[in-house]
């Protein structure tokens, strides 16, 4: 029989908070990368329209440019990025290729309904090199698919257009319920970007892709509204630690 | 764009299945879905070459033998006198007119026609403007036809002036800034490629109709039907680019259709090219091909793939088909080959990249940051950067989805504000938030900057230590002290006056720049380096919006055996109404050898409000098993 000294008062029980349920899946992606070799780097949310559009052969006539899809601020003088790809474009200047990056973050676009939101989050990657091809693409694509949702995950891929890349390709999985989920975009970096970074298009070619964040946050936890994301409820964030 | 399945067949004599068909689309990259035998494409803004049969049938081409041969008026054109100036040649580089007289009854709608209307679910309007709207379904090339009798003398102009039009929707609007429209008498009958007049336009009387067809620029279209909210086939078309080449053809097929149900008297037309069309010719890289793909250059497939899908070949260079106007360079190619071949049919190579990859130190920062105030019961949150008024210095949304949402915030308060509250409308009484996010001011110039937000409310935690303890400055104050031990910082009391709120909780708000921070105290400093293999994703269960209760029990433990025994029952107890169990009281009294041990149950249903009935009937069985344990007593409760 214990003492009464002996007694220990209850355990206190961890209370940790938690780390936002989007960041975790984008800090996922973004170690994974890391772990192909990817570096991680970071660019501004406000953009020119040269960065977000011009210098990835997104035209003056594309839809994305209009004032109904893309945020124009400071008397339009600047977007808010309507996607992370502006900062492939900072690095190839920056950077001389072989060059590896990957960058995760906030876009922008004109939207506000049941399954699209005005701020969602990006992971993006590109690797330039001498003859980077659509099929190594392939592989690499497998093995982000494979280690996200599983090596016995069944994907597609489908041709699509980016003004950026070229060919282009969105990437479904085939879900539980037999249908096929979109979770991911990729394509061989448009000669044209290269150039317009001052890469010579003839000697390197390189890949890129870039996942949604709160579509595979929505997958791999089972959050069938995106909206549960951003209501800041405790009840919600609770579940994610 | 929907299309019916049997018009596809219509061109394709093997007849393939509507699976086989739609299982092609999607290998070369036209999403659909089908309702009866309907496809509904969803195709990408690069191919408005495909939004017709024409284009659709033309795209399977590499897959099966197609027959595109048109039913067309096949004879000489006498020359329309039109007085018509085109003032925009760069914003119209092709343009014709057809005039064409009927007499007498016009005949029912042939099958192919009445197929068009009733299997697409399309409402009629006039003879001439029907035959517009099939020719553009089945073709690819918008007209328009103005009533013969209406029109005089025209022009084609890029006005900058404001100007009111009348559309054939009856629908008034004001067009404003730069628009390509067509005039007579100085009034606009016609915005450009996206809809007419009411004045001009056809009606069941006409008999005499000037049909319009031209090539715009896409540029000088493109976002006109959204700015004047009207709903253009027409303009969706040009928008995405039409074949320059196929005016003549698109007007002798409307000739032919006329002539098919009415009796026509005369035909002339206007034909005017203002800049000469140069086809664009791309070397025939074979080797380059199968480089860009990572496939062997087979030379003999890849010219079969394209001779099939209208390109031309020539003296070993790739002549683009005119309606190809997505096609500008060698990766173009070898996308329409991947297509052909199919994308899941190119092999995997295993990629090897060069090991080079480094952290940014702001990032370890961040994430030591992060890690101590989750170590600490702080919930990360993420808002939207939108709020409604700002600072002076705020950058303002020129674009803004509404009057709430019109700059872009300078600090995280007010999100943090709204975050917090809302928890508190729904009950929660312990409140630790944080938020790490960039800012943006317009203060001589954009300047950016990340911060980090804190903001706290109610009991400090819900354990015996800490549920009486209320959050204030200083517990705010010697917790960043832990974190920061040389930074002063200045966490702020907020007032709640203006909130709305019966509750009296102190709000402390505190944020600070992050890149600012240069005295993170060295021992809370982790390893980065985490392991993808460590993240845990836990399926979610959606959370209850009914309201929770909550009880208190409180017990007297005089037999101490029985001390441990209550705990571990008490945490343990499942219920499906139960939200949340935890001791917020404990006090040993060593006089009499006595424990107290409180247990706070929070209960909430996922289904309904939860009712006294269902929390009496759950604290009925737990007070019924722990009444029957000796040496435990409820205080205030006679033990059976």
């Amino acid at each position: 029989m214990s003492s009464f000294n002996d007694i220990k008062p209850p355990k206190l029980r961890p209370q940790f908070g938690a780390m936002h349920p989007i960041n975790q899946v984008k800090e996922f992606l973004i170690d994974l990368l890391q772990g192909y070799g990817f570096t991680a780097v970071d660019g501004p949310e406000i953009e020119s329209e040269e960065f977000n559009f011009d210098m990835l052969n997104i035209k003056k006539t594309h839809p994305a440019r209009q004032m109904h899809d893309t945020f124009y601020v400071n008397n339009k003088s600047k977007v808010l990025r309507t996607h992370t790809s502006p900062v492939q474009i900072r690095s190839m200047l920056d950077l001389n290729p072989p060059l590896a990056i990957a960058s995760a973050g906030k876009v922008f676009r004109k939207d506000d309904d049941a399954t699209h939101l005005p701020m969602f989050h990006q992971v993006e990657g590109m690797y330039i090199d001498k003859q980077v091809t659509f099929s190594e693409l392939k592989d690499l694509i497998h093995k982000i698919i494979y280690a996200i949702f599983g090596q016995d995950i069944q994907i597609r891929f489908r041709p699509s257009y980016f003004p950026f890349t070229e060919p282009s390709a969105e990437v479904d999985i085939l879900s539980e319920n037999g249908k096929w989920l979109e979770v991911l975009g990729c394509g061989i970096v448009n000669p044209v970007v290269l150039e317009n970074c001052n890469i010579d298009s003839n000697k390197y070619s390189g890949l890129a892709f870039g996942l949604g964040v709160e579509r595979i946050a929505m997958l791999k936890y089972g959050v069938n509204d995106i909206r549960d994301f951003y209501k800041s409820n405790l009840d919600f964030l609770n579940q994610f630690k | 764009m929907k299309v019916a399945y049997k018009h596809l067949i219509s061109y394709i004599p093997s007849k393939p299945s509507i699976d086989e068909i739609s299982e092609r689309f999607f290998q070369l990259g036209h999403e659909h879905e089908i309702d009866d035998e309907i496809f509904d494409m969803e195709l990408t803004p690069n191919r408005g070459d495909c939004l017709s049969v024409h284009g659709l049938v033309r795209d399977l081409a590499p897959f099966y033998e197609i027959d595109l041969t048109s039913d067309i008026y096949e004879k000489e054109l006498k020359e329309l006198e039109l007085g018509f100036v085109n003032h925009a040649p760069e914003a119209c580089s092709h343009i014709s007119f057809l005039k064409i007289d009927i007499e007498g009854e016009i005949a029912p709608y042939n099958r192919k026609l009445k197929e068009y209307f009733k299997d697409l679910n399309i409402k009629k309007n006039n003879f001439f403007t029907d035959i517009s709207n099939y020719i553009s379904y089945e073709m690819g090339q918008p007209t328009h036809c103005y009533d013969a009798k209406k029109i005089g003398d025209l022009s084609l102009e890029i006005i900058k002036e404001e100007k009111k039009f009348h559309t054939l929707l009856e629908k008034e609007i004001v067009l404003k800034g730069k628009n390509l429209v067509f005039l007579q008498d100085g009034k606009v009958i016609n915005l450009a490629g996206v809809m007419g007049d009411l004045n001009t336009s056809c009606s069941s009387n006409t008999k005499s109709v000037i049909v319009e067809c031209a090539h715009f620029n896409p540029e000088e279209i493109i976002g006109k039907s959204v700015k004047y909210d009207l709903k253009s086939d027409a303009a969706h078309k040009f928008e995405r680019g039409t074949d320059p080449l196929c005016l003549e053809k698109a007007l002798r097929r409307f000739i032919k259709i006329v002539s098919h149900h009415a009796n026509i008297i005369n035909v002339e037309i206007y034909k005017d090219n203002f800049v000469d069309y140069t086809p664009i010719k791309i070397p025939f890289d074979t080797k380059k091909i199968g480089d860009i793909l990572g496939i062997f250059s087979d030379k003999k497939a890849f010219e079969e793939y394209l001779l099939k899908l209208g390109f031309e070949i020539l003296d070993n260079k790739i002549i683009v088909p005119s309606y190809r106007n997505d096609i500008k360079n060698l990766n173009d190619i070898a996308e329409e080959i991947a297509r052909v071949i199919g994308y899941d049919n190119i092999p995997v190579t295993p990629l090897k990249m060069p090991a080079v990859n480094a952290v940014i130190d702001i990032k370890i920062l961040e994430q030591n940051v992060k890690n101590f105030l989750i170590k600490n019961g702080f919930f990360e949150v993420i808002n939207n950067p939108f709020v409604n008024t700002e600072q002076a210095y705020a950058i303002k949304v020129d674009n803004p989805l509404d009057s709430n949402r019109q700059y872009i915030r300078t600090n995280l308060q007010r999100s943090l504000i709204e975050n917090l509250l809302y928890n508190e409308r729904r009950q929660q009484d312990s409140i630790k938030l944080f938020e790490i996010s960039d800012v943006y001011s317009i203060d001589d110039g954009l300047k950016t900057k990340k911060v980090l937000g804190i903001i706290c409310s109610g009991r400090v935690g819900k354990n015996y230590l800490d549920f009486s303890k209320k959050i204030n400055i200083q517990y705010i104050g010697s917790l960043v002290k832990e974190l920061l031990p040389a930074t002063n910082i200045n966490p702020i009391n907020i007032d709640r006056k203006s909130f709305n709120t019966k509750l009296n909780n102190e709000i402390i708000y505190l944020e600070l720049e992050l890149n600012s921070l240069n005295d993170l105290n060295e021992d809370l400093l982790t390893n980065q380096n985490r392991s993808f293999k460590d993240y845990n994703f836990t399926k979610y269960t959606p959370v209850s919006e009914f309201p929770s209760s909550s009880r208190d029990l409180s017990f007297s433990i005089k037999k101490i055996d029985r001390y441990y025994e209550i705990q571990e029952y008490l945490l343990a107890y499942k219920s499906n109404l139960i939200k949340e169990i935890f001791v917020f009281d404990f006090y040993k009294n060593q006089k009499n050898n006595e424990i107290k041990i409180g247990f706070r149950f929070v209960f909430q249903s996922h289904q309904a409000t939860i009712t006294d009935i269902e929390i009496n009937n759950i604290m009925a069985d737990i007070i019924s098993y722990t009444n029957s344990i000796e040496g435990v007593t409820i205080p205030g409760m006679h033990k059976d």
